[in-house]
């Protein structure tokens, strides 16, 4: 840790530790991975040098995540909106996704990550694209438009009214489908406050919603 | 409650008294309106008639709705007074409430409260923003942000100001927000302390802060070097990229045990060992190595042993302070017993209390947004991962389609029949074993009481019984998992539970009758220092389990690797079974907390033993198998891991250790008990002596007044029956209330699409009676997308819901 420890000034590491869920070793380690990711003549730097996505992409670590891009853009503060990450956001990036982040500030990310159009609520679309990206972008592996609707079900068609749809009354004794369990308020999509409510109620999230360096 | 709907419903504000906060946001979402970024909507109110919709609402995020009026009236008369009487009304008491979750970090508050409500606009906004705002609203919109930004901000820095320092910084670390702002937070938080400090006596405080300050490093440093120490991290980490958490926890849960092993080795081995060393006397047996697999011979007469340690006094120095051996070894093994029982019973709440909720787990919804596992990174698992959870979800899709199947009368006698059957196969096996363990054990102790023999038919003999026994638990599974493949059971999980189940069922009865054996036969025999058999008979238990550990990993995994890699392709590489290895683990811990009375150093062997373990499954976890299929539920798995760990096995050692402690005579010529009638005697006679001492009459009182009599225990488990009871019953109306806001959450939701649909008919019948207004035409086009379709039967629910609300007062 020696060498890049003197990198980063004291005070500063300490009010990296007290600004995120890190240990002092975790940001050595953030610190380094990342002065890896800039290249040679930026790296004297490297706390206030972005790194382009297409880098932080390269990270092992985020290479084969299917949530990538998302992951880049909610943690990006770039400004031209090209989601590249400043050092600090890809300590907040890690903070999340640390051990010690609760569950709480986890399921607040996790719902930006899967909100893909940032409209702020998960909707007909934003699921099934999650779906999509949970079962493989293959043109085999990806469901039947009929098999999403099937999944997500609840979603009504425009023009129908609630609890009329034609797929309520067959499946009053099935397993209730996505929205139908996570809408509680009934307005056909999901917003956070719901969405931290179904997360809270299943123990694994905490343990997968985490990425180790 | 002075609101009818009468009176208001057209007006949105009407939700004010009665909503929850789950539904403010959600309600507008899909509006056609709010083509502003959402999330900085959702912290400050955004714009456009979004924003005077929710304007209105009371919304737990402090700086959401303090922005006076709102721009909803530029498209909508506003009716009524109720627009001032809600911007006055609505926002004073928020702020506190906001931040009851950060003070107090209670958990239950959570799920409703949203993230962190803090004046974070300007780099939130920047993140979020990232479509060029809607022109016509955005400098309303920017009007109203910056007072109540100010204010929020003041309000927030205040409230983290009066933390103390540790609340704070968690308070800090918790807001979803980027690092600059949290800079920006915690300085003028810090900045409002020092200038509050001042006021107050600030050399005190200041010498006070240093001595916080070198305090906190010192902390600091320790956890580094704790840090350092975390073994294995990454081991594990890879384990975690490849084989997702399921077989993770696998590991983690072998590591807490090799943990608890290090932690009892180092307890016993200082505590007691250590001061036996000191008086020790020479060992004149010869060592010939054979020993070591049946730690007979030579290690009778080693610290290994009960019977080796003494019963003396332990004093180096004349009329020094002195040791004594036989309550050091009491305290010792009970110390830790009480330690470990503590732990588990802490973890297992833990673990509970995470899982607690999930029993109505929403099945499909949690599938699609908790199971991805971020942890992998492997871009073979990624790949291995997305076509299960495909193939899960086309299962779950095809079970939803299919009818519930109807079985017939005959088929589900027959059902029954084979589970029936299968169960008596199974237990009828664990009796067989059990009885062939007994005999064989019974055999063995005859050929120990005809003497000692160094020869080496004499020392593989006394093998045979730990590898019965470890053959037996290793090939019955097999048998079982045979068994309940030709059960056919309806979920996979009722498959792993009931196998489960009966691999305990086998493994406790195996180690029950050979506790039978050991306190009720061998203790009453005729043999020299029967604490010294049973340690070696655990020793060797012990040792040949480790060994068939290690080849159980290579012909389970190995060799069928190398099948199904190259003979039978149709297999392919196997899969990680993640609960037989852990009740190996459980019955391996078992033994060693059996054998800590008999065998004090007993846990260095099975540490070293789970240290070798650790590497040869990593190695032929990364060599030979796949990830797993399934996705399992593994904090539901580990919660009922330790549980097994707990609640057959501890309590079953616990209840060992009871009847060799109380009730049954120690050896006459050996160990530090020799002499007495019953382990327990020592702590007797030590209490005895003490009343002599006035100084230690205080131990005296508290042995005769709390540790020895009923009538403490009694009270104190009444007490607890009381408590369990009160908690019983919170949880009850807890749940009533959840059942209430649930149906409420749901009346303010179909009153929103009622409102809007009339909403709707207003504005239509306003575009009807006024020609113009293109723009709003437009509006209430697309807004009437949002269908209403029932016209609620209104008054009806108001009551209802009145009375919903009173109910909670009363709750409350």
């Amino acid at each position: 840790m020696g060498g890049s420890a003197s990198l980063i000034p004291r005070d500063l590491l300490s009010e990296y530790q007290e600004l995120t869920f890190l240990s002092k070793q975790e940001i050595l380690l953030a610190y380094k991975r990342f002065s890896e990711l800039l290249p040679k003549e930026e790296r004297e730097n490297a706390c206030s040098a972005r790194v382009p996505k297409s880098q932080i992409l390269t990270l092992p670590e985020l290479r084969a995540n299917p949530f990538q891009h998302q992951i880049c853009h909610v943690f990006s503060t770039s400004e031209t909106g090209d989601d590249s990450m400043s050092f600090e956001d890809f300590l907040d990036m890690l903070s999340v996704f640390s051990d010690s982040a609760t569950s709480d500030i986890k399921s607040h990310y996790a719902f930006r990550i899967f909100d893909f159009d940032n409209d702020g609520i998960l909707d007909r679309k934003d699921l099934e694209q999650l779906v999509n990206c949970l079962t493989g972008q293959g043109e085999e592996s990806q469901l039947s438009s009929a098999e999403m609707e099937q999944l997500i079900q609840n979603v009504r068609p425009a023009g129908q009214g609630m609890g009329t749809s034609p797929g309520t009354g067959l499946s009053a004794h099935l397993p209730p489908q996505i929205l139908e369990e996570s809408d509680i308020d009934k307005d056909g999509t999901i917003n956070l406050s719901e969405f931290q409510h179904v997360v809270s109620r299943s123990p694994d999230f905490a343990s997968s919603f985490k990425i180790v360096l | 409650m002075s609101y009818h709907y009468n009176e208001s419903f057209e007006n949105p504000d009407y939700h004010f008294s009665e909503t929850l906060e789950i539904d403010r946001r959600g309600s507008s979402q899909r509006n056609q309106f709010s083509h502003q970024t959402p999330y900085d909507s959702s912290l400050h109110g955004s714009s456009g008639e979004h924003r005077g919709r929710e304007q209105n609402y009371p919304v737990a995020i402090p700086m959401a709705s303090l922005g006076p009026g709102s721009d909803y009236s530029q498209d909508l008369p506003r009716t009524g007074p109720y627009g001032n009487f809600t911007d006055s009304l609505s926002f004073e008491p928020e702020p506190e409430e906001t931040y009851v979750p950060y003070s107090t970090f209670h958990m239950l508050d959570y799920p409703y409260t949203h993230g962190i409500s803090s004046g974070s606009e300007d780099s939130f906004i920047r993140r979020r923003n990232r479509r060029p705002p809607d022109e016509i609203f955005m400098p309303s919109s920017n009007m109203f942000e910056t007072d109540p930004v100010c204010t929020e901000e003041e309000d927030l820095v205040g409230s983290l100001a009066s933390m103390s320092t540790k609340e704070r910084i968690k308070a800090i670390q918790k807001m979803p927000e980027t690092m600059r702002k949290k800079r920006e937070i915690r300085n003028k938080v810090l900045k409002e302390i020092t200038k509050n400090s001042r006021h107050r006596g600030a050399q005190c405080t200041q010498c006070l802060q240093g001595a916080a300050v070198s305090f906190r490093r010192f902390g600091n440093t320790l956890s580094e070097c704790f840090h350092q120490l975390r073994l294995w991290h990454k081991t594990l980490k890879i384990i975690g990229a490849e084989f997702g958490t399921s077989v993770l926890s696998y590991f983690v849960f072998l590591k807490w045990l090799l943990n608890l092993n290090i932690f009892s080795f180092l307890i016993n081995f200082g505590f007691i060992t250590i001061p036996q060393f000191l008086a020790a006397q020479p060992n004149n047996l010869s060592f010939t190595g054979l020993e070591l697999f049946t730690g007979a011979g030579y290690f009778q007469q080693t610290v290994l042993y009960y019977g080796f340690y003494t019963n003396a006094t332990i004093s180096k120095v004349e009329n020094g302070p002195s040791y004594n051996m036989q309550l050091a070894y009491i305290f010792t093994v009970g110390i830790y017993f009480v330690i470990c029982f503590l732990i588990l019973l802490f973890s297992m709440a833990k673990f509970f209390s995470r899982n607690i909720n999930s029993q109505t787990l929403s099945v499909n919804a949690s599938k699609l947004f908790c199971t991805w596992d971020f942890k992998i990174t492997n871009e073979k698992a990624v790949k291995l991962q997305q076509k299960n959870l495909h193939t899960q979800i086309k299962e779950g899709l095809t079970e939803v389609n299919k009818e519930v199947q109807n079985f017939s009368v005959m088929e589900r006698v027959a059902h029954i029949a084979t589970h029936l059957l299968a169960w008596l196969a199974s237990l009828g096996t664990a009796v067989a074993a059990c009885a062939a363990v007994y005999f064989l054990s019974i055999n063995n102790l005859e050929l120990f009481m005809k003497g000692y023999r160094n020869d080496l038919e004499n020392q593989s003999a006394m093998l045979v019984l730990p590898v019965i026994v470890s053959l037996l638990n290793t090939l019955i599974p097999f048998f079982f998992s045979w068994l309940g493949h030709l059960e056919k059971f309806q979920t996979p999980g009722q498959h792993i539970y009931v196998t489960i189940t009966r691999n305990t069922i086998l493994k406790i009865s195996i180690v029950g009758i050979l506790c039978y054996y050991w306190l009720n036969i061998v203790a009453t025999s005729e043999s020299q220092c029967w604490e010294t058999l049973v340690g070696q008979d655990i020793y060797r238990l012990v040792l040949v389990d480790f060994i068939f550990c290690l080849l159980g990993s290579f012909f389970g995994e190995f060799l069928r690797r190398v099948i199904g890699t190259t003979v039978c392709i149709s297999l392919g590489r196997p899969e990680f079974d993640i609960g037989r290895n852990v009740l190996d683990l459980i019955y391996a811990q078992t033994l060693t907390w059996i054998g800590i009375l008999f065998s004090p150093l007993l846990p260095g062997i099975q540490m070293i033993a789970f240290f070798i373990v650790f590497f040869v499954k990593k190695v032929s976890l990364m060599r030979n198998c796949q990830p797993p299929r399934k996705v399992w539920r593994t904090a539901q798995m580990m919660t009922s891991f330790i549980f097994l760990l707990f609640c057959p096995s501890f309590l079953g050692v616990l209840s060992v250790i009871g009847v060799t402690v109380w009730r049954l005579k120690p050896s006459e010529e050996c160990g530090p008990f020799r002499g007495l009638s019953s382990v327990y005697a020592a702590v007797d006679e030590w209490i005895q002596i003490l009343e002599s001492y006035t100084a230690s009459k205080w131990v005296v009182w508290i042995y005769h007044n709390l540790i020895s009599s009923e009538l403490f225990f009694f009270i104190l488990s009444s007490i607890l029956l009381v408590v369990t009871y009160l908690y019983w019953q919170i949880i009850q109306g807890r749940k009533t209330m959840t059942e209430l806001l649930r149906k409420q959450i749901n009346n303010a939701g179909k009153d929103k699409i009622f409102l809007r649909k009339k909403l709707v008919t207003l504005q239509r019948a306003k575009r009807s009676s006024s020609a113009w207004g293109g723009r709003g035409q437009q509006r209430s086009a697309s807004s009437s997308r949002q269908p209403a379709p029932e016209v609620p039967d209104y008054p009806e629910r108001a009551f209802d819901r009145n009375q919903n609300t009173s109910y909670n007062e009363d709750w409350k």
